[in-house]
């Protein structure tokens, strides 16, 4: 088994070929929560796994970077004796999509750039990834196209699955990949070319089959010149509710607090949790001074850190993945598509009058 | 650990939370993407329930005073104290003589045994709930006209909308779902008129946003009755609906050239609401504790009915609490039994002696205000309050914190040591809504399960179980299942018939139905408040979104905290320059009743001669500006309007 | 032009447990505290340049990002120069002799003083921001041939106000550097200039051409001394400053301090003017 490799797993042993992942590591995977709730979580078993769900609102990221995690317990000041609690065990995060893989692929870079964070790499580095293409958008709120992210990856995955009706394409990406076959590798057998052809036309009919767009490009161009009116960020920033759900949910955003818990026992644990820089609380010093102030500021340091240059040489891609959580999740309209749209709107609003006077 | 799903306890949309456990921690918090009100969705206090009400400083031990101090205690203890000072108070004083204050936050089980604890078990009339400082107003003003007293739409409804008036609301800020829905109607051409004193944030879903004097609701609201009956822009059928003459007769004094002095309001500007909520349908009437708490609140509410009634329209009151609803439904009134059946009706007095062997009084109680004033006056010898923070919600602080502090005998239920419970003689430990089971039901009259996620922290036991040892030590039997609780409040309240745990558990929730009862019209008769000279300014207190009522669940969270860590008032720009005072600088507001100092800052969304304070954490509160003085029909204080003065603090 | 050491932290997250040696009052809000790391190994290996700050714990409080403040030659036992603010810093100043923090660090960029050997100097600094630069000046004064013309500007609310007296008093009797002070309120005894730091500037005879300039105090007096530079002569990367924002982790991942695309904790504190000129959230 090696990076390169393309198999094929039959439906019928699909869940055997987990079962036997089982023995090395927890299973996640999307399952069943009430009354049609669909969320990724630990499995007992293979059975529970949901193939086929559209929304999942709470992205699986939080497998790496918790949304509440605790880092280390300390006992008081008098001894301070302290204990490291980061825990990393070993997981099998199983149909997934692509726009998750590439939004982790994009959070394990930013994680060991410069200096490392030993957290999320040690969990990142006891993650296999089982990722399932889409050969239909799930939902009406997917734009991965639109963001390089999918449907389907040409790279970057761990192990690519694609439902070609009554079998999987096994597709191998990585060395973990490679080595997480290796229990079940008995059940695989080799790809070949009427295997490619099923995966070649879920490929070229899938595109069309999208209805959220977010024409990114020209925004970022924008965006990056600081040449966004600040009336349009206001008016933006005055319609959000500051609930934080665009950030919590987004697969790709990594903020987060820190905090130091008392326990009973008068120890404490330093925990960390996800942080917004939508909160007006985000940025504001103990003086008081607060060097976003405004809502419409926020909304453009969103943006900022989305959707521009500047951020796209620092972290390989720019910041979305089109999974489209924040449309489903904003209770107003400030989901990435939405501004987008709204600043490529304004963009003709104000330039175009303003070359039109400076041709006169 | 599987997630547990159970329901928000913040505000009363109602929201499904899915909160993970792993030990003591919680490790998850998302919300449902079925649910039909969350849609996928939470709010800002939603997205921190979790740190709100398991903060480290949670009571875990019942509390004994001895002299100064709160000790620690056992139950057995703690219960044994209560049941005695009862007992003792009982044969001296009589069971009048004994109030209870229940909460809008606990569950429907605990509401119900709370009442059936105070009628049966103590056997005082003297049984109110928090509402009675918030929104009880609607109850009778809305059993009156619409029949209904609640929302008669879904959340959902909302964002169908044709026009909307939104009067004395901070909806956008407080509930987040339904000013989502508001976004989404007038994204769809959906005609909002709001009214309010200051500039809100539903400012840029206005077609028409009036802003009234504060206190001066009703003047406008009955020109806007008049204008809807003079131009006959009425439904077809409206003269036909009982009580229609009266209302055109109650209206006669209305004189469209006095409206602006009397209220700030332009006529034409009344014109255009009414042309455009009675060429919009459907409508929808909301309002908030703008009105609730205002002078007069139920007869504005009254009026607001009629408007809805006379267009065709819908009533939602906006009800702040997450079981506001509940609290209301299952009678926690000092002048009503279960289900809104006076206490004079036969069948409710017959099942009330079937089920509760005991016969209730045929007179109201004491209301909650009252019994305030009773611990001042010596009429109340014991009050016991469930999970309410009556120091900081009630009105008039200073005299109540002394009156509360006077009363012989006080027992408290809360989450934390708060104001309240630092005055009291024995302290329960409350658990929150994410450590028991039971319902909460929302602002759409859904009843949703409250499912246990976490044991209770400490010693902390669920006001049901509280409410069940105090009743077996006065020798009476409480049920503590509350599925149980349930199986009898659905046998007792009409309108909960066929809830059940069961069937909770197979959906989203179980509405009570509306009763298709006629709407009828009532009359509106004028009343103004009185204005000081001495007091120039008008108070405008207001909520923030981070923040919820006295602020003891959300200063606990340190992200809702970090969002507001400064108490602070608003003013415009050319009052604060007249009074001499100066952005983040000190200024103190003060009425007859209390003084506040807080830090200044300038907006231009506060009118002329108001004052604007929003709630903030713990310590102080606007209600410390506001008296006694309550509505006459309903006796919800007026918080709102109150006549202030502002200085500069030297 | 600015200096990054490249001595990664030893502890990313974990803080090391150090003791309060002393503590001196600087002025009625800000204190002195004097660190020693228990782990003497630990103490033996650590090393910090003048710029540079720690993530200092304050059990049962939290974490607040603090620049060292002492003399650099001396790296295990270092002082931070802390103003009650905030619940950390405040509950700092509670601690007595003996109690223990946790520390982590060194983090952060520093003040480029390799990079000026030979130029002449200028500091200008406004209430605590002295406390940032003094591990400069005593680096530059333990070193003094290798740095031209010294000039140090320091003006404070009040006499009782200006942190370091003690230091200031040794500074002003040396005739290797010029010592300026201000400060907004005289009393009886002060003898100095009276008024904003940049009152100050007209008494400063430095060349820009061969002079660099570091800054340090509230944004306002920032900006102001920005344009008396910018007005001298001095180039948009000849003037450097030490910046502040609401940090967390203090490793550039938790995103608070960030400005743009830039991690205030990692590629700074310390920017020049050009750097920050080109970050549309700090163009003064």
């Amino acid at each position: 088994m090696k990076a390169g490799d393309a198999l094929v797993l039959k439906k019928s042993d699909a869940l055997m070929f987990f079962a036997s992942l089982a023995n090395e590591m927890r299973l996640v995977a999307p399952r069943h929560l009430f009354g049609g709730d669909v969320m990724f979580g630990v499995v007992e078993s293979p059975k529970e796994i949901v193939w086929d769900y559209g929304h999942d609102i709470y992205p699986p990221k939080r497998f790496l970077l918790p949304h509440f995690e605790d880092m280390f317990r300390c006992e008081n000041g008098k001894t301070a004796r302290i204990e490291n609690l980061a825990d990393a065990p070993a997981q099998a995060i199983i149909g997934i999509r692509s726009c998750d893989v590439m939004a982790i692929r994009f959070q394990e870079r930013f994680f060991a750039s410069q200096i490392v964070d030993p957290y999320y790499k040690s969990r990142s580095d006891n993650t296999v990834l089982f990722s399932l293409v889409c050969n239909k958008p799930p939902k009406k709120e997917c734009f991965c196209i639109c963001c390089d992210a999918g449907p389907y990856l040409d790279s970057g995955f761990d192990v690519q699955l694609t439902d070609l009706g009554d079998r999987f394409l096994y597709e191998i990406g990585s060395e973990k990949g490679a080595k997480a076959t290796e229990p079940g590798a008995y059940m695989l057998s080799e790809a070949g070319a009427p295997d490619f052809d099923v995966r070649r036309r879920i490929e070229l009919q899938v595109d069309s089959l999208f209805e959220t767009t977010a024409y990114i490009a020209k925004a970022i161009n924008f965006i990056s010149e600081d040449e966004v009116p600040s009336q349009v960020w206001e008016e933006l920033g005055s319609m959000c509710f500051r609930c934080a759900a665009c950030t919590n949910l987004c697969p790709v955003c990594t903020c987060y607090t820190v905090d130091d818990r008392p326990e009973a026992d008068g120890s404490f644990t330093r925990c960390r949790s996800w942080d917004s820089c939508q909160y007006s609380g985000f940025t504001r010093e103990a003086s008081g001074h607060n060097p976003r102030p405004t809502f419409g500021a926020r909304v453009q340091r969103r943006f900022y850190h989305k959707a521009t240059y500047q951020y796209i040489m620092r972290d390989g891609k720019h910041g979305c993945v089109g999974c489209g959580r924040c449309v489903s999740a904003c209770l107003t309209k400030l989901d990435l598509p939405s501004v987008i749209k709204r600043i490529r709107r304004a963009m003709h609003e104000y330039l175009e009058p303003q070359e039109k006077a400076a041709e006169v | 650990m599987k997630p547990v799903l159970t329901t928000c306890g913040f505000c009363s949309c109602g929201c499904a939370l899915y909160v993970e456990p792993a030990d003591s921690r919680v490790v998850g918090l998302h919300p449902s993407e079925n649910h039909p009100v969350s849609t996928g969705r939470l709010c800002i206090k939603g997205w921190n329930a979790t740190p709100a009400v398991m903060g480290a400083d949670r009571l875990k031990t019942p509390l004994i005073r001895k002299a100064d101090s709160l000790e620690p205690a056992s139950w057995d203890k703690a219960i044994s104290f209560a049941a005695s000072a009862l007992k003792r108070i009982l044969a001296d004083s009589g069971p009048q003589s004994i109030g209870v204050i229940g909460s809008a936050k606990t569950t429907n089980e605990e509401c119900y045994s709370l009442v059936k604890f105070a009628r049966c078990v103590i056997g005082t009339p003297n049984i109110d709930g928090a509402h009675r400082f918030y929104d009880a107003s609607l109850i009778h003003a809305l059993l009156e006209t619409t029949g209904t007293p609640a929302s008669q739409i879904d959340v959902n409804s909302v964002a169908q909308a044709g026009s909307m008036l939104v009067v004395g609301a901070n909806v956008m800020e407080q509930l987040a779902h339904i000013g989502s829905r508001i976004q989404d109607a007038a994204e769809n051409g959906c005609r909002v008129v709001a009214a309010d004193p200051r500039t809100s944030r539903i400012a840029p879903q206005t077609s028409l946003f009036l802003h009234p004097t504060p206190g001066t609701d009703l003047t406008w609201i009955r020109a806007l009755l008049k204008t809807i009956i003079d131009r006959k822009l009425y439904v077809d059928h409206a003269p036909e609906i009982p009580g229609f003459e009266e209302l055109v007769v109650s209206l006669d004094d209305v004189q469209a050239g006095r409206l602006e002095d009397a209220c700030g309001i332009d006529p034409d500007a009344v014109g255009e609401a009414a042309q455009i909520l009675a060429s919009n349908p459907p409508l929808v009437v909301m309002f908030g504790l703008g009105v609730l708490q205002q002078f007069e609140s139920s007869r504005i509410v009254k009026a607001l009915a009629d408007v809805a009634v006379l267009l065709g329209g819908s009533v939602m009151p906006l009800r702040g609490q997450n079981n506001a609803q509940g609290a209301s439904d299952l009678g926690l009134s000092h002048d009503l039994l279960p289900g809104y059946r006076p206490l004079t009706d036969p069948g409710a007095r017959k099942v009330c002696e079937i089920l509760w062997d005991r016969e209730p009084p045929t007179e109201p109680g004491m209301s909650a205000v009252d019994m305030i004033l009773g611990c001042r006056s010596g009429a109340i010898k014991g009050l016991m309050i469930f999970g309410e923070n009556l120091a900081l919600s009630a009105p008039n602080t200073e005299e109540t914190l002394s009156a509360l502090d006077k009363v012989d005998f006080l027992a408290v239920s809360d989450l934390y040591l708060t104001e309240t419970a630092r005055l009291a003689d024995v302290v329960f430990p409350a658990c929150s809504f994410l450590e028991k089971d039971g319902t909460f039901t929302n602002i759409e009259r859904r009843v949703q399960r409250v499912r246990k996620v976490f044991e209770p922290i400490g010693e902390s036991k669920s006001d049901l179980d509280m409410i069940a040892d105090l009743a077996s030590a006065l020798g009476r039997d409480i049920s503590r299942e509350p599925a149980k609780v349930m199986a009898e409040i659905s046998a007792d309240v009409p309108q909960y018939q066929g809830v059940s745990f069961k069937a909770l558990d197979e959906s989203w929730g179980q509405q009570w139905p509306l009763k298709g009862a006629a709407p009828k019209l009532t009359p509106v008769p004028a009343a103004a408040a009185e204005s000081d000279r001495e007091y120039p300014f008008r108070l405008i207190a207001s909520r923030v979104n981070y923040h919820q009522q006295t602020g003891t669940m959300s200063a606990r969270s340190t992200v809702l905290a970090r969002e507001y860590p400064e108490a602070y008032a608003e003013l415009n720009e050319g009052d604060a320059e007249k009074l001499g005072v100066r952005p983040w600088q000190p200024i103190r507001i003060s009425s007859k009743s209390g003084a506040l100092i807080r830090t200044l800052m300038l907006s231009a969304s506060v009118p002329v001669g108001c004052v604007h304070v929003p709630h903030f954490f713990g310590g102080d509160s606007p209600n410390s500006l506001a008296s006694y003085e309550c509505d006459a029909v309903s006796g919800v204080p007026v918080y709102k309007a109150c006549a202030v003065k502002v200085e500069a603090v030297r | 032009m600015w200096g990054v050491t490249d001595q990664p932290s030893a502890n990313l997250y974990i803080p090391m447990i150090a003791v309060v040696d002393e503590i001196i009052d600087e002025t009625p809000d800000t204190k002195t505290f004097r660190l020693r790391f228990e782990d003497k190994d630990y103490a033996k290996s650590f090393s910090w340049e003048p710029g540079q700050f720690v993530e200092v714990t304050v059990f049962g409080a939290g974490e607040a990002p603090i620049g060292f403040a002492s003399d650099p030659s001396e790296k295990a036992l270092f002082e931070l120069t802390i103003v009650a603010r905030g619940k950390v810093t405040q509950a700092m100043h509670a601690l007595e002799k003996g109690d223990r923090v946790g520390i982590r660090g060194p983090l952060g960029n520093c003040w480029p003083l390799e990079e000026v050997k030979g130029m002449d100097l200028i500091i200008v600094s406004g209430g605590c921001g002295l406390a940032p630069l003094r591990p400069a000046i005593l680096h530059v004064l333990a070193n003094r041939n290798d740095y031209g013309e010294f000039w140090l500007l320091y003006g404070a609310r009040t006499p009782a106000d200006r942190d370091f007296k003690y230091d200031l008093e040794a500074w002003a009797k040396r005739d290797d550097m010029h010592l300026l002070q201000t400060v907004d309120i005289g009393d009886e005894t002060w003898k100095e200039n009276v008024g904003v730091v940049t009152t100050l500037f007209d008494k400063v005879k430095v060349k820009a051409e061969n002079a660099v300039a570091l800054t340090c105090g509230p944004p306002i007096m920032i900006k102001f001394v920005t344009i008396e530079l910018l007005k001298m002569g001095f180039s948009e990367d000849r003037i450097v400053t030490s910046l502040e924002r609401y940090m967390k982790c203090g490793v550039g991942k938790c995103g608070h301090c960030c400005v743009n695309h830039v991690y205030i904790c990692t590629e700074g504190p310390v920017f020049t003017y050009q750097q920050m000129q080109a970050l549309p959230e700090l163009r003064l």
